[in-house]
């Protein structure tokens, strides 16, 4: 899948309040020009994960299939649905499906101590 | 065999009020007797139970499909269908659906057709030199149309670990027809009683994804695909590949992501044919799939009040 160009302006913006994100919920950032979310972060047992919305079984493919809805019925793990893969939300693990043992790629947030929500490489936005 | 193609598809599904809320944003109604009956025009469709419902059959590796409806032609196929199964497996009646298993693990049935006869014209487009042209007055598009309704069920692709043996028993038990085939993939598949390019396509896959890729419903045309199509990713649905037209089978395709575990595609004007057609064999690959491929924008448009660069600024 093609790389988005690059979206100026982006750098250092927050993505969310981490009061936006409740516990076993995830929620897609960053979309582009398609309607696609580059990236989704799931809240897991307390802590953020950030991924970038590319499914290993198919490079770049999107994983959810409604806007956010990135995880399994059960809400445990987080769920490609073009083939139903399904991953560890902390590790990014493929856990069953056909990546069954690749990852999904980390993307690394900074949260700031009023609680703001960022990527940690601002220029992370332009190029996932 | 006189088979006429799919008519319902039978789900069991973890969160049945997303499954069903997706189905009607897609196009379907639901039947007036069952509201987890949602249906194409002509009554071709979807059923969906819980995932735990324990009438459904079994299905492989977690697939939430759990049965495939065909039509026949007549009792008398069904008949035929019942004695030609029954060799070598267990057949049986449930609600006037006569109901087995493929040789790929999948629970199929077969109904005499219950299909409505469709009294509706497909998109024309006016070409210089074409008999066939919208009459003066008739508009090729209504912006703010009501819904857009599928017209009927069409195909259905399965992933299937042992691809000779899921191949032989369409072909040679229920006399299904391989119209064209892609090399080291699988074989599109067209039942004795209809002319459409396919109403299965075959892929060998992994026993780890033995499965179901997408099922899709035939629209009015490209347009109504489009634009759908369109609404569809407004609502917040996320499209996987598409729009862009087929080669195989010529269809319009907009494949999108599902909660049933597969995609699900929106179709249009797929190529017909008859046993005097010869397969053709293409190896798969991105230009053997399709003639062309779109991608979707948010509508814009140059001119005055457009920002410098049109919508590519941002
Ligand atoms: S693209 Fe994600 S499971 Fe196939
Ligand atoms: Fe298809």
């Amino acid at each position: 899948m093609p790389k988005s160009p690059t979206v100026p302006n982006c750098h250092a913006q927050p993505l969310c309040h981490l009061s936006e994100l409740g516990e076993g919920s995830a929620r897609g950032f960053l979309p582009d020009e398609d309607g696609q979310d580059r990236i989704f972060i799931v809240c897991h047992e307390g802590r953020l994960h950030a991924w970038r919305n590319a499914c290993p079984h198919l490079a770049g493919a999107p994983m959810a299939w409604k806007r956010d809805a990135y995880l399994s019925p059960d809400g445990r793990q987080v769920m490609c649905h073009a083939h139903g893969a399904r991953f560890e939300p902390d590790s990014g693990l493929c856990v069953h499906g056909p990546c069954l043992g690749q990852r999904l790629e980390s993307v690394a947030l900074h949260i700031s101590t009023s609680g703001q929500v960022s990527l940690a490489d601002p220029h992370l936005t332009c190029s996932v | 065999m006189n088979i006429t193609g799919l008519e319902t598809l039978v789900f069991g599904v973890e969160d049945l009020a997303a499954c069903r809320q997706y189905l009607l944003d897609y196009g379907l109604h639901a039947a007036a007797d069952d509201p987890n009956r949602l249906l194409a025009l002509d009554g071709s469709g979807v059923e969906l139970y819980p995932a735990d419902d324990a009438s459904l059959p079994s299905a492989p590796n977690g697939c939430q499909l759990r049965l495939a409806v065909m039509g026949v032609a007549d009792e008398a196929t069904l008949q035929a269908i019942a004695e030609e199964l029954g060799k070598d497996r267990e057949v049986h009646r449930v609600d006037g659906r006569l109901q087995s298993v493929d040789d790929a693990g999948f629970a199929i049935a077969f109904q005499v057709s219950r299909r409505q006869p469709l009294p509706l014209i497909g998109e024309i487009s006016n070409a210089p030199g074409s008999p066939i042209q919208r009459v003066p007055n008739q508009l090729g598009v209504v912006a703010g149309r009501e819904a857009i309704q599928p017209r009927a069920l069409s195909h259905l692709v399965y992933f299937v670990p042992d691809l000779a043996k899921a191949e032989r028993f369409y072909v040679e038990r229920l006399g299904f027809r391989v119209t064209d085939r892609f090399d080291g993939v699988g074989p599109f598949i067209q039942p004795a009683g209809s002319l459409e390019h396919h109403t299965h396509f075959l892929i060998g896959a992994p026993a780890f994804m033995h499965g179901v890729e997408h099922f899709t419903f035939h629209f009015g045309g490209p347009t109504e695909v489009i634009q759908n199509g369109s609404r569809f990713v407004k609502a917040g649905y996320q499209a996987f590949w598409g729009p862009g037209r087929h080669i195989f089978g010529s269809n319009w395709f907009w494949y999108f992501n599902s909660p049933f575990g597969c995609h699900v595609e929106m179709d249009a004007d797929m190529d017909l044919h008859d046993n005097t057609w010869r397969p053709r064999l293409a190896p798969l690959g991105a230009d053997a799939s399709q003639a062309f491929l779109l991608r979707r924008r948010d509508n814009w448009m140059p001119g005055p009040g457009t920002p410098e660069n049109g919508d590519y600024a941002n």
